[in-house]
């Protein structure tokens, strides 16, 4: 790569640091918790990435940050007060710089009335015209470089090698003579040889046939070393030789800048205290590489693979009636052990954290509340929480949605929040926390809450139910997950877009997630995006169902039982639902859903409770269970097509495959099922 | 006059694209012999232990800034044979004459091409071969 090109990778790279250190610090002088040192290192940030845009010719950014830079100076000698409208045009400015840095990341040239008005609006801050040239200003500076005499610079100043020769034993045994080659040396150039005689023991213990004597010499002179690795040619092998050039300064050299402490080569002229520092500098900074994403699915997808051939392995040896108490049975477990801390620190190194996707938000959410005049707050928790890449990546456009609609629909203007007794400012809460095994996300919001009756008069108005539907509060809010739904009378350009928040549903759905909402009227609600951490394995119960095995995931099921006859109730069309301990549940035959012919009746196979959250609970009957497994998800629809009630497949240890139960699609529909008939609130 | 490629030069810069811009060109200029740090007080304790010709720092770094620096670096009698250039982005000509006062060489404006480098180290330690 070009060098140029590269820095300027560097630079993109290090703007992303400085803008995200710029917003932090906007963001607390906004708060009014900034101190100097605060609007220092906003100054710092704003002025690097100038710096380096000015050196790639970014000339609209350059005066952008010249601009807002000078802002930012009187912000810091203390002639501007940060007050709360100056902060507002700050962390706009920052955004429109983002902007600037992302147009010249994609070599174009951000529109002028992009940035005119807030240019306009920093002007009036700094109080002068702006994108004047920094470089002008230097122009009659009373400044005389003071002239330094690098005499010692001269070619001719000395210069030469320093070396330590310490012949081996077999140096004396091949019959060579270390005098010959010194005076050999000493063809090359001046040489000043001391013995180094510290190896040297007492008499008594001397032996005839060690070598003990070593050499140093100083060779002077403009000597290439080939030379002198030609002298030492051939006894390379049978002795110490340590060739330096006349760098490391010996004690008695007289301090300066004498061109003997100097080192002509730097690959040899890092003495040893700079070595150290070096080290002691890269075990502070946080280690990382970069790795191609491509060689992390691969080693991802053969330990998958060794899972599978582990789970074979077990099975095998149990078909051997081979004890798990045997050497080979703990060996077993030790190797499934093993595999699965193998496992976790493989899927750990494509988790991130949702830092990445969380901090794009702030900025959307003070466009919105430019937008639509409202005041927002937003508060962010839990951004260190880390999940699998790919759901980060997929995260984006579903969290913007529904930040969207928190601000644009759910949260009140100002003045009708003050009428509603409420302060002013309305608050957009974004969390992300780790819950049994899946990640959480919530996006809630202090706002008006949904609005029930207009949901259903357009749910009607849509054809999406019937007018004469009962729906409980909870099946009206779900109503706005239904494709085509649209709650705002007319369709904003912030909310709108075209897209509803069945898409929103089906993004998170197809990360294997579920979406639930919850709202009360007047004081809010809160979208709660439940989410795997991992797109790769899962811990799933293995079950058989006629002739069949399937997968259902551990994390759904509440627990297994043996019926009673007496649990069981008939409930019309057929159907039944099952009494556990005084609550009913929908009982479903696995058997039918799947359409297996030879399965077992309810009272003779188990029935598995298993839980969706949001949507409920239902009885799933199957003949047997064989087993806990870590099953290795092998995605359905990318080599076939979507199934409703199969979430994916697997291969079992026998080498058969299984399918994975889509527990929340299957209570979903269920359910509904089970409600009117006209009414399928929730879809599937 | 100096051989540039016998020049130990010494980058400080919190930025590592202003780094690589420097570098870049010394080297074009023949001095190759750079070593680059990020903060002030690294380059300090690097240029104490191993002195550099040629010293050419940012002024606006966290910590320690290039003032500081220079004033720290000045404060070392085995210093004073060292070129200080300062590196400014800032149109502030207080700052370069507080420079000249505590003993800086020559400065240098951002952004810069590698002629004014040239033209402002030749300023210091004399014609380049």
């Amino acid at each position: 790569m070009d060098p140029m090109e590269a820095i300027k990778q560097t630079y993109f790279q290090e703007c992303e640091e400085l803008l995200l250190a710029m917003e932090e610090g906007l963001i607390a002088i906004q708060s009014g918790e900034a101190d100097s040192e605060v609007i220092n290192a906003v100054f710092r940030a704003v002025h690097s990435i100038k710096g380096g845009g000015g050196a790639f010719g970014f000339e609209n950014l350059v005066a952008f940050a010249h601009i807002f830079e000078t802002v930012l100076d009187h912000l810091r000698s203390g002639t501007l007060a940060a007050d709360e409208e100056v902060a507002t045009v700050l962390l706009r400015a920052g955004d429109v710089l983002a902007d600037h840095v992302q147009a010249a990341r994609n070599g174009e040239i951000l529109a002028a009335e992009h940035d005119r008005e807030i240019k306009q609006q920093l002007e009036t801050l700094s109080g002068k015209e702006g994108g004047c040239d920094a470089a002008g200003d230097f122009d009659g500076i009373d400044f005389k470089p003071a002239v330094i005499a690098l005499d010692d610079l001269d070619p001719a100043a000395q210069q030469g090698w320093r070396i330590h020769f310490a012949p081996h034993a077999a140096l004396y045994a091949k019959a060579n003579e270390p005098a010959l080659l010194v005076r050999e040396l000493a063809t090359l150039g001046e040489t000043a040889v001391t013995s180094d005689l510290s190896r040297l023991p007492a008499l008594d213990v001397i032996e005839p046939d060690q070598a003990y004597f070593a050499w140093d010499i100083v060779l002077k002179g403009d000597i290439a070393r080939d030379k002198i690795e030609e002298v030492f040619e051939f006894v390379v092998g049978d002795c110490e030789l340590d060739i330096q050039p006349l760098e490391t300064p010996a004690p008695e050299t007289p301090e300066g800048l004498d061109v003997e402490t100097m080192a002509p080569q730097p690959e040899v002229a890092a003495g040893q205290p700079e070595k150290k520092e070096a080290h002691a500098a890269a075990e502070a900074a946080k280690q990382t590489i970069r790795v191609d994403l491509d060689k992390v699915d691969r080693l991802v997808n053969l330990v998958g693979e060794l899972v599978i051939t582990q789970a074979m392995l077990s099975q095998r040896v149990a078909e051997c009636k081979i004890p798990r108490s045997s050497p080979i049975g703990d060996g077993l477990n030790e190797l499934e052990h093993l595999l699965r801390e193998l496992q976790e620190s493989v899927m750990a190194i494509r988790t991130q954290p949702v830092k990445s996707v969380f901090q794009r938000m702030p900025r959307l959410v003070r466009e919105l509340a430019a937008q639509t005049n409202k005041k927002v707050r937003l508060v962010v928790e839990g951004e260190g929480t880390e999940v699998d890449k790919t759901v980060i990546e997929r995260l984006g456009e579903p969290l913007t949605h529904m930040i969207r609609n928190a601000v644009d629909h759910g949260l009140e203007t100002p003045d009708e929040r003050a009428a509603a007794g409420k302060p002013e400012e309305g608050t957009v809460t974004l969390s992300a926390e780790h819950r049994g095994g899946r990640i959480v996300i919530e996006v809630s919001d202090d706002g008006r809450g949904i609005n029930r009756a207009r949901v259903r008069e357009k749910a009607i108005e849509r054809e999406l139910i019937a007018a004469s539907a009962q729906l409980s509060d909870e099946e009206i809010d779900n109503l706005i997950f239904m494709p085509g739904f649209s709650t705002a009378s007319q369709v904003s350009n912030i909310s709108g877009r075209g897209v509803g928040m069945d898409v929103v549903r089906r993004n998170i759905v197809d990360l294997g997630g579920r979406i639930t909402i919850g709202s009360a009227p007047k004081s809010g609600s809160r979208f709660s995006l439940t989410l795997p951490l991992t797109l790769a394995v899962l811990d799933g119960m293995v079950v058989a169902v006629g002739d069949q095995t399937f997968v259902l995931p551990l994390a759904h099921i509440i627990e297994s039982l043996k019926p009673q006859p007496q649990d069981i109730r008939p409930f019309g069309h057929g159907r039944h639902l099952l009494n556990v301990r005084g609550a009913y549940v929908p009982l479903v035959q696995v058997s039918e859903l799947m359409g297996i012919k030879g399965a077992a009746k309810p009272l003779d196979g188990v029935v598995i409770l298993v839980e969706s959250q949001g949507t409920g609970r239902l009885a799933l009957v199957v003949d047997a269970i064989l087993g806990q497994h870590q099953v290795v998800i092998k995605s359905f629809e990318g080599n076939y097509r979507h199934i409703d009630g199969i979430a994916a497949a697997t291969i079992l240890g026998d080498g058969r495959v299984a399918l994975i139960l889509d527990v929340d699609g299957l209570v979903g529909r269920c359910r509904s099922q089970l409600a009117d008939a006209e009414l399928q609130p929730t879809g599937t | 006059m100096a051989t540039a490629s016998k020049i130990q030069a010494a980058v400080v810069d919190d930025q590592m694209t202003m780094r690589s811009l420097v570098r870049t060109g010394l080297q074009q200029i023949g001095i190759v012999n750079v070593r680059e740090f990020p903060t002030a007080t690294e380059a300090l304790q690097s240029v104490i232990a191993q002195p550099a010709h040629i010293i050419i720092s940012d002024f606006n770094m966290p910590e320690m800034d290039g003032l500081e620096f220079l004033r720290k670096l000045r404060g070392n009698p085995a210093m004073k044979n060292t070129a200080f250039i300062l590196l400014t982005g800032r149109a502030d000509k207080d700052l370069v004459v507080r420079a000249l006062q505590f003993g800086a060489n020559n400065y240098l404006v951002k952004p810069f091409t590698v002629a004014t480098l040239k033209e402002k180290i030749e300023q210091v330690v004399g014609a380049l071969t």
